[in-house]
């Protein structure tokens, strides 16, 4: 039986008791990623109009526990080593709790910029893992401290124009397949920037429009699965470049909320599977920039409640479909 | 040796040949959020790798411990960049190291650090010849990796020799033949191709579009209802400069329904022009796609054709894009 609402109730008591279930494999061994868990459930959370459904001043004691003072910026855990990914979920979840003074802005910027490579190109750590993920966080981190002007715009530019391929799309390194996750971080990279014109957005919208499914679901590449999540990266996308109507709101709609866990809460990647965070988060995020009603506006670029970024004067010229009342 | 199959592992903590290292438990004392349920095994191996770190020891057991760390969780990119640390300080042979990531890999070939290790690696034994190959039994495996083919495309650039660039037609070849349809394998062809400068025997690039575009023509030719080939196949046009109309006459059978056979007479065979294969599903969205954009590009009396096909498009064989193609039609009469 096909589930034809948005369960909110269900999702935010299942946010609520994340990892309280010993069963639940995505928290299995998932040190790692707990700080960008952290920001999928609050962010999710927000999108529901349930912000205070989680402590906030446990969740910012949990975050400042995991500065790692020897790098001058977050890890995924306390005593974790610092790495890019955690410190954009980090400063995502101080903003959207009002408690960014808690961050020395000037180190984690010095720890952010020094990750920049001669090509372009961000580091995640010292390791020297490279994509355009981590150029994306880079610039969306940067910009929520107020340090964008610190950073080499046209080097950033440069290298996500090298990722830039013959169908209009983006990959994760120079040279690779483009990928809807891909293309979300160097689009939403590029509007941060105000760089829009690098992309070749006839072709780009068209490639993105084609990622829709007779399902109704969207996925990552030609010839791949639907997946959950591309509802928000694809969407992402289109509504930054103002194209959010080439979907069939209707269809992926419909495909979203089918991958509902009506008994445990949460959202999976699609119908039938087991839910997890990830997937409850952009599975709402999508729905939000779809205008199902009852949800929060989400802005696209950083992923974040929209009303906190038009606070905070970075939003930029993105255009999601219209809410529908209840 | 000890068993590294996480259900028999003896724990560190009972091994005498480790009692002169302190572990160090997780921080677990702000009852923090999700919390992480740990096996035993893991909680034990992640907590003497604490100790390890924190008494900056880079030893042969170390490479044993985040050996065991690795394997239950390849995720963890501390262990990962500790034991790569260890390695170059022990001045290990990284080929060995490679075998035993080359048998890791198989069971997680979806996680980035596994195969940053490895640039990492091949970077210092510069034998790229061999990563290669560990590549290509990988992807037999797992024929759509998206790490895989990034770190193939970087290590063919990195290292840029002929003969590795050489193969690599042959080997995206093979792949096509088994899977048509793996977008991969075609955007790796472009690659190839396309962005990686000019090979010996492949000076006249006229030459090898068209042998690229018979290629596509081909493949269009067995199963039309393939988003990848018609990607492939304007991306080689338009990094040519080659007008679509050139491929008016071959696209056209594409945008009809199937003959039956009664109808059809007999065909003259034209390599040059492939007819749809008789179980292709027809007409062909991409096809109708392609057609309309010829038109378009004409101009003139041409642009109602094109918005008929589109029409036929918004209405009938892509009703999902509807909106797609009735902006396309907008458009298109605006500049009429």
């Amino acid at each position: 039986m096909a589930e034809s609402r948005l369960l909110t109730d269900k999702h935010v008591q299942y946010i609520q008791t994340l990892g309280n279930s010993k069963d639940d494999l995505s928290y299995h061994m998932t040190a790692h990623l707990r700080m960008n868990a952290i920001y999928w459930g609050l962010t999710a959370l927000c999108t529901m109009g349930h912000k205070d459904a989680l402590d906030r001043v446990e969740m910012i004691n949990y975050v400042m526990s995991c500065w790692d003072d020897e790098a001058g910026a977050f890890g995924a855990h306390p005593d974790h080593d610092a790495h890019i990914l955690s410190t954009l979920s980090a400063i995502q979840i101080l903003v959207t709790h009002e408690a960014l003074d808690r961050v020395d802005v000037n180190r984690v910027t010095k720890f952010i910029l020094s990750l920049q490579q001669p090509s372009g190109v961000f580091a995640g750590d010292t390791w020297g893992e490279v994509d355009t993920r981590f150029s994306y966080i880079a610039v969306n981190a940067l910009s929520l401290l107020g340090r964008l002007s610190e950073l080499d715009v046209e080097k950033t530019v440069s290298y996500i124009r090298q990722c830039r391929n013959y169908d209009g799309g983006f990959g994760n390194t120079a040279g690779a397949e483009s990928h809807s996750g891909q293309v979300f971080v160097c689009v939403a990279a590029l509007a941060i920037l105000d760089r829009l014109d690098e992309i070749d957005q006839p072709s780009l919208c068209w490639w993105l429009s084609e990622r829709q499914l007779p399902n109704g679901g969207l996925n990552g590449r030609p010839e791949k699965l639907e997946d959950v999540c591309y509802s928000f990266w694809v969407l992402s996308a289109l509504s930054t470049l103002g194209k959010l109507s080439w979907i069939d709101a209707e269809k992926l709609t419909e495909f979203i909320l089918s991958a509902q866990d009506t008994e445990r809460g949460g959202i999976a990647d699609r119908p039938g599977d087991e839910s997890d965070v990830f997937h409850t988060h952009f599975g709402i995020a999508g729905l939000s920039l779809l205008g199902y009603p009852g949800l929060v506006d989400l802005d696209p670029v950083y992923c974040m409640p929209a009303p906190i970024i038009e606070r905070l004067g970075l939003r930029k010229g993105w255009k999601a479909l219209p809410r529908r009342s209840l | 040796m000890h068993q590294q199959d996480s259900s028999t592992l003896v724990l560190f903590s009972e091994r005498p040949e480790w009692a002169d290292v302190t572990p160090l438990e997780q921080y677990e004392g702000v009852n923090p959020l999700a919390p992480i349920y740990y096996s035993e095994e893991y909680k034990d191996a992640t907590s003497y790798f604490r100790g390890i770190v924190k008494a900056g020891e880079m030893s042969p057991r170390v490479l044993e411990l985040t050996e065991a760390i690795i394997r239950m969780n390849p995720a963890h990119y501390s262990a990962w960049q500790y034991r790569y640390k260890t390695l170059l300080e022990l001045n290990n042979p990284l080929d060995d190291e490679l075998a035993l990531m080359d048998e890791i890999a198989v069971k997680h070939l979806k996680t980035y650090q596994v195969w940053h290790h490895r640039r990492l690696l091949v970077a210092r034994t510069r034998e790229p010849a061999r990563e290669l190959a560990f590549l290509s039994r990988s992807l037999r495996a797992d024929t759509k990796n998206y790490h895989t083919w990034s770190y193939r495309q970087w290590l063919l650039a990195y290292f840029n020799e002929d003969t590795l660039w050489e193969r690599e037609l042959d080997f995206v070849g093979d792949l096509l033949e088994e899977d048509l349809r793996n977008n991969s394998a075609w955007h790796h062809r472009f690659f190839v191709v396309f962005q990686s400068g000019v090979r010996k025997g492949d000076e006249d690039r006229g030459a090898v579009a068209q042998r690229e575009i018979s290629f596509a023509k081909q493949y269009i030719a067995k199963a039309p209802n393939n988003a990848s080939v018609w990607n492939y196949l304007r991306g080689v046009l338009e990094h040519s400069k080659i007008p679509f109309s050139e491929l008016q006459i071959f696209v056209t059978p594409y945008t009809l329904p199937q003959r039956s056979e009664d109808d059809a007479p007999a065909e003259v065979i034209d390599l040059e022009n492939p007819l749809p294969s008789k179980l292709a599903q027809l007409p062909c969205v991409a096809a109708i796609e392609f057609l309309a954009d010829v038109h378009e590009a004409a101009g003139g009396d041409s642009i109602m054709k094109a918005t008929e096909l589109w029409k036929l498009l918004a209405d009938e064989h892509d009703t999902i894009r509807k909106k797609y193609w009735e902006y396309r039609i907008r458009e298109a009469l605006r500049t009429v």
